[in-house]
């Protein structure tokens, strides 16, 4: 794989023709050679025409006709044959080369995208990237499959038949080209207007779509309100536009291709004038005047279609050059590092003036963020413009198997601090250790594998509820490990009352779990990984009690032995936390224990005081809904 | 829901004569646009033979004969027929282009003034997907096939037959031999065109799984990162482009076989006219130009068997397209007017739900033998967990579902006894997550009330407590909502709704509350919306916000389509029971929210 990636990373060009000629690498041969059949095609189709030329002028008149009549029919089979075989080799070479670039092209893009950083996925719509990576790859090879090499070929046979008439007539050959220029200015310029025509009708197409989508996503609102009639007349307002510009469509469509026709025909006639008075004067003879009039149709004819190719190739260029912006991204150097402990990790952790900042064009999210957590927005008003700092001088210490519990409210940097152990980001200033060794020195691929994370709102992949708790597994995991992960994780059972069990399919295609359901899956996939670090999002508000206490009880066992980073939503799953940092605004404001903390003044108590004036709150509720 | 009845069928190969007739027949409504293009395409084919044949003119006439005259005469025939080719092409171009859109249009409306009549059960187990697949690509190929399929075949027919009754006036010795050859064409070009078709599907199913891997890949790059799992994603994902690689190339090669392949069947065609005119031309049978065209039509006719077949390679899928249309047209509405159903300008009055069953799914029964009366103007709370029946309560209340068994009654009359329309007037709704349609915020409040005046719906808003934020926006009631418009929070769109609501003038009122939380201040005039509202309306909310809650003359606690508790407020906390949780952790997530003890 790596070489297919070194590969493309040198075909990246600014210039889309280099570029796209990079992409060829590897195929050019081949793609030369498709050419190069194209052409003898050509050339054999149109020897036909002197073969037909000699049959008329010379072979008719033989005394031994009869004798050379078999060879001469050969001949015709035989051209025909040389020219069929390189046809065929030419689709087959051109179809080869598009392919396969194609699919280079797609396992490169793929692989590319999954090893871009955080950073770069921040910033960057999922619908704008499929779209490239899906659309715009198909343009590319379109113009390797049928674009480039089709103009080839009109090129050719242009070329092969010029020079055939100009070997029998240069007169005739100048004089039958006359009408080609006002042809390729009118089939430039309506292919052109084609395209716009096209795009139009496309964006009626998209209006009719989302009406339909509207109204069928809507249906509860329509009915609700029954609002049928007016539903149909909004519908029947875009239907129309869509109609209409359908037959706009039809009508240039309608006026091109007659054009043209009498443009060229109005040549051909020409032509046949000219030879046919040539031919009756005796200046060539009627085989020549026969191979001529076939050969001023493979000049003529094909031309008009130059002008559909030309325009579009320019937009396969276009693609080239969004595909390009992706390629030319950085990314995440994985392997990157020259450390890996002997015997694993153990889990000591120790960060000593860790700043962090989210990169600069990330800026108007973190602005966004910044708004909703005023103070520091008013903080950070200089560098607000450059870069979001997210962490400030962060430090603190863990032995292995602690945990770490984070407590501040949104935009704190609780997930940030969580987000720097797996180096999903990079921290500027300071330094982290792990088992005493600069995590830098680890190479990330490694650190990852051993360290587990289960979200808030944990990622299910469509596929079977079995392949979801194996996906991370990174070896050949057996059913009884998955059903003892699951078990471990509270939801074996769930899981069997599905009536296809573990191979239920999770997601769009199949059945949608809840949120805690959810969590505990992926709870179930990190316990497989058996992994030396935890990373805990202990967010459990949308489930109800028992689910609750299931997670709960899944979650201690998972932290058993293992430094554990737990960002908390409540006082109660920080008690047992062998270290509490509460965080405001990307510092650590308070470290301790619960016991330690809840005797100081600060956040933590105030926290602590707040739920417990809820539970006073809720008493007096009850009592008062219950008159004495 | 089975879903596989969703996934794109796979073709049977048999076409259906039936169908095929129908999808005729959506042709035939636009007759003159049919006879137009079947009369114009049938003059080009004639005309196309006819080029040849003034060719031969050409030769053996003016040529031959030395005749100067002749080619002049003849080359403005040649010259004249060009133009008269040149308007029927613009003809044939226009009126099948046109009868296709028409044919389109109306089936896009048919299709989608039906699915207006049809039932939430529809839609319930039909995928958005599955009907947009329908209403765009499955039109699109009908539409293709009445007009441009239909061409073509007529070109293809015509074409040949035309060029074989010149051949015939040539030489009808050879035009048998010819003749023979036709047969052969056409099936090895339907052959081709069959498996090229066949790997094209392949490359279209596989391209969509390509999409959805990328899509995946994306959205979860997160996951894979931490999980570690960039190789196997990698060879997982090799393996859809390998396979993508391998039909899409057999595809391609297919397709550049499949020419040559013709040509030099065409070519024994000539090779035949070539042997068998050269000696006839020894004895006086057979011309120089005659030669020539006869050579010019043998390979001009690989032109209509190769359209032709394309066509009828296709018709598979277009008809199976079709059949999908066809089908989706036909289908009953399940709760319907009756024959005899009755109007009625009000819904007030007591409602009874009188031992109704209820399922979507007949072994898994939502509600059964559910009883509960609802005294005009109440309000009515709905709690309980997901899945409990309080949607389909409230569904089958407003009748877009009915009873399986048992019977509802709104002032002693059973429902089914009245028409759709006199029930869904007089409902007002706000759903769980508000729906708006794109256009304005001032159309969305009207769509409760078409003939609402402006002031109408500026008063409506107020009530609903939506004005205060509307005003705010730049363009007021003008700003334009969703795609390409503001972006309205969770919270004002269901101040929207709640307008749309108020501007409808219900005698029933609907609820069913976002379970997200909005901000305090939203929160309040969602509230005060409410109250106003419900004033002397029956109402039923599906409840999820303690103030709701605690305002409603009677709450329900659902429990596997069943009544687990019921009552007021101070009863059912009295009880202890499973509203007394549910109470209790509601209260303790809002007054987090409310002291913004955001963790």
């Amino acid at each position: 794989m790596n070489k297919k990636v070194d590969e493309l990373n040198e075909s990246i060009n600014k210039n889309r023709v280099l570029g796209l000629w990079g992409l060829m690498r590897g195929f050019r041969p081949i793609y030369g050679i498709a050419v190069l059949a194209v052409a003898v095609a050509t050339l054999a189709r149109t020897s036909i025409y002197y073969l037909m030329r000699f049959f008329i002028d010379d072979a008719l008149t033989r005394e031994n006709l009869v004798q050379i009549l078999p060879w001469i029919a050969l001949g015709f089979i035989g051209l025909a044959v040389a020219q069929g075989v390189f046809t065929y080799l030419s689709g087959r070479w051109a179809a080869y080369t598009a392919e396969s670039i194609a699919r280079r092209l797609r396992d490169y893009l793929y692989d590319h995208i999954q090893r871009l950083t955080f950073t770069y996925h921040d910033q960057t719509q999922t619908g704008e990237l499929i779209q490239r990576v899906t659309s715009d790859v198909d343009a590319i090879r379109l113009f390797f499959s049928e674009q480039l090499i089709g103009i080839g070929r009109i090129i050719l046979l242009f070329l092969v038949n010029f020079i055939g008439i100009m070997l029998l007539s240069p007169y005739l050959a100048w004089m039958s080209v006359l009408a080609i220029p006002p042809v390729l200015v009118v089939s430039f310029y309506f292919f052109r207007r084609v395209g716009t025509a096209f795009e139009r009708f496309q964006e009626a197409e998209a209006v009719v779509s989302n009406r339909f989508q509207e109204n069928v996503s809507g249906v509860r609102v329509v009915k609700a309100f029954a609002r049928q009639k007016f539903e149909m007349d909004r519908f029947d307002g875009a239907n129309k536009t869509l109609y209409q510009r359908g037959i706009q469509f039809a009508l240039m469509h309608g006026t091109f291709w007659p054009i043209t026709d009498v443009l060229l025909g109005a040549q051909m006639v020409f032509g046949f004038w000219l030879g046919a008075m040539m031919a009756i004067r005796g200046e060539i003879t009627v085989g020549t005047y026969l191979a001529y009039a076939q050969m001023v149709t493979l000049i003529i004819w094909p031309i008009r279609n130059l002008g559909r190719l030309v325009t579009q190739m320019s937009t396969a260029a276009v693609s080239y050059s969004r595909v390009a912006d992706i390629m030319a991204q950085t990314q995440e150097p994985l392997a990157e590092g020259d450390y890996i402990p002997k015997d694993g990790i153990r889990g000591k952790m120790r960060f000593s003036h860790v700043d962090f900042a989210y990169e600069a064009s990330l800026k108007s999210e973190a602005v966004d963020k910044a708004n909703t957590v005023g103070a520091l927005a008013r903080e950070q008003t200089e560098t607000v413009e450059e870069r979001l700092q997210v962490l400030h001088d962060i430090s603190f210490e863990v032995e292995p198997g602690q945990i770490v519990a984070l407590l501040g409210s949104t935009g704190s940097g609780k997930t940030s601090l969580a987000n720097l152990v797996a180096r999903f980001y990079e921290y500027e200033a300071g330094e982290i250790t792990l088992d005493g060794v600069d995590l830098r020195r680890y190479p990330r691929e490694y650190l990852r594998q051993h360290i587990g994370i289960v979200m808030q709102e944990p990622f299910l992949f469509s596929r079977t509820i079995r392949d979801n708790i194996a996906y991370g597994a990174g070896r050949p995991v057996t059913d009884e490990e998955v059903y003892e992960a699951a078990k471990a994780a509270a939801v074996h059972e769930v899981i069997t009352t599905f009536p296809e069990g573990y191979n239920t399919i999770v997601g769009e295609r199949g059945v949608t779990l809840s949120g805690g359901q959810k969590q505990r899956v992926a709870l179930a996939r990190t316990l497989l990984r058996n992994p030396s670090i935890l990373i805990l999002d202990d967010a459990t508000s949308s489930v109800d009690t028992e689910t609750e206490s299931q997670i709960r009880r899944a979650l201690n066992h998972l932290m058993e032995n293992r430094t554990t980073f737990v960002i908390a939503h409540r006082i109660q799953s920080v008690m047992t936390a062998d270290l509490v940092l509460v965080m405001d605004h990307g510092r650590i404001v308070q470290r301790g224990t619960h016991e330690t903390l809840i005797k100081e003044d600060g956040i933590y108590r105030n926290v602590f005081n707040l739920q417990a004036r809820i539970e006073d709150e809720l008493q007096a509720d009850l009592a008062e809904a219950v008159p004495a | 829901m089975t879903h596989e009845y969703f996934e794109e069928e796979e073709f049977t190969g048999r076409i259906d004569r039936q169908t095929m007739w129908r999808v005729a027949k959506q042709g035939f409504r636009h007759w003159p646009l049919m006879v137009g293009f079947l009369t114009t395409i049938s003059l080009v084919s004639v005309s196309d033979s006819y080029f040849t044949f003034l060719s031969k003119q050409l030769i053996d006439e003016g040529i031959g004969a030395g005749d100067t005259d002749a080619v002049l005469r003849i080359l403005m025939r040649y010259g004249l027929l060009i133009i008269a080719q040149a308007i029927l092409v613009f003809g044939f171009i226009i009126t099948a282009g046109v009868l296709g859109d028409r044919v389109k249009y109306d089936l896009r409306q048919r299709l989608f003034n039906h699915l207006q009549t049809l039932s939430f059960s529809y839609y319930d187990k039909t995928p958005l997907g599955w009907l947009m697949s329908r209403m765009t690509s499955d039109i699109q190929r009908v539409g293709e096939l009445v007009s441009w399929g239909f061409l073509d075949i007529t070109w293809g027919v015509t074409n040949i037959i035309a060029a074989l009754a010149f051949m015939a006036v040539i030489n009808w010795q050879l035009t048998l031999i010819i003749a023979a050859l036709i047969p052969v064409l056409i099936v090895v070009a339907i052959w081709f065109q069959k498996r090229i078709l066949t790997e094209y599907r392949v490359v279209r199913k596989t391209n969509s799984q390509i999409t959805g891997s990328y899509s995946e890949s994306i959205t979860g790059v997160r996951v894979v990162k931490s999980l570690r799992r960039e190789e196997q994603n990698l060879s997982e994902f090799q393996g859809l482009t390998t396979t993508m690689y391998q039909s899409a190339f057999r595809a391609a090669w297919l397709s550049a076989l499949f020419l040559p392949a013709v040509q030099m069947l065409t070519a024994l065609g000539v090779a035949a006219t070539v042997w068998v005119g050269g000696l006839q031309y020894q004895v006086g049978g057979m011309t120089f130009g005659g030669i020539h065209a006869f050579v010019s039509y043998v390979t001009f006719m690989m032109w209509p068997i190769q359209e032709m077949a394309r066509v009828f390679a296709s018709m598979q899928q277009a008809v199976a397209s079709a059949e999908r249309v066809f089908s989706t047209l036909d289908t009953e509405p399940e709760v319907k007017n009756k024959e005899d159903a009755v109007g009625i300008s009000d819904l007030r009055g007591e409602i009874v739900f009188d031992h109704v069953d209820f399922y979507y799914e007949a072994d898994k029964p939502v509600l059964s033998d559910f009883n509960l009366t609802v005294k005009e103007g109440e309000t009515i709370a709905l709690v309980g967990p997901t899945g409990a029946g309080k949607s389909t309560i409230v569904n089958l209340m407003c009748r877009f579902y009915e009873p399986k068994a048992g019977q509802i009654r709104i002032s002693g009359v059973d429902y089914t006894d009245l028409t759709l329309h006199s029930i869904h007037s007089r409902i007002g709704m706000v759903l769980q997550t508000p729906h708006l349609f794109s256009g304005t915020i001032r159309e969305n409040l009207r769509y409760g009330r078409l003939g609402a005046s402006d002031e109408d719906v500026v008063e409506a808003a107020k009530m609903a407590g939506a004005h205060e934020f509307i005003i705010t926006l730049d363009e007021g009631y003008e700003t334009e909502v969703g795609e390409g418009g503001v972006m309205l929070s969770v919270g004002q769109k269901q101040l929207i709704s709640l307008g749309r609501a108020i501007l409808a003038q219900p005698d029933i009122f609907i609820m069913d509350e976002a379970t997200s939380s909005v901000d305090t201040l939203t929160e309040a005039l969602i509230q005060r919306g409410m109250d106003s509202i419900m004033t002397d309306r029956t109402s039923f909310v599906i409840a999820h916000r303690l103030s709701t809650i605690r305002r409603a003359d009677r709450i329900i606690v659902l429990k596997d389509g069943r009544i687990d508790e019921m009552g007021s407020h101070a009863e059912l906390i009295q009880q202890r029971g499973h509203y007394y949780n549910l109470y209790t952790k509601q209260f303790r997530d809002e007054k987090a929210v409310e002291y913004e003890l955001d963790l």
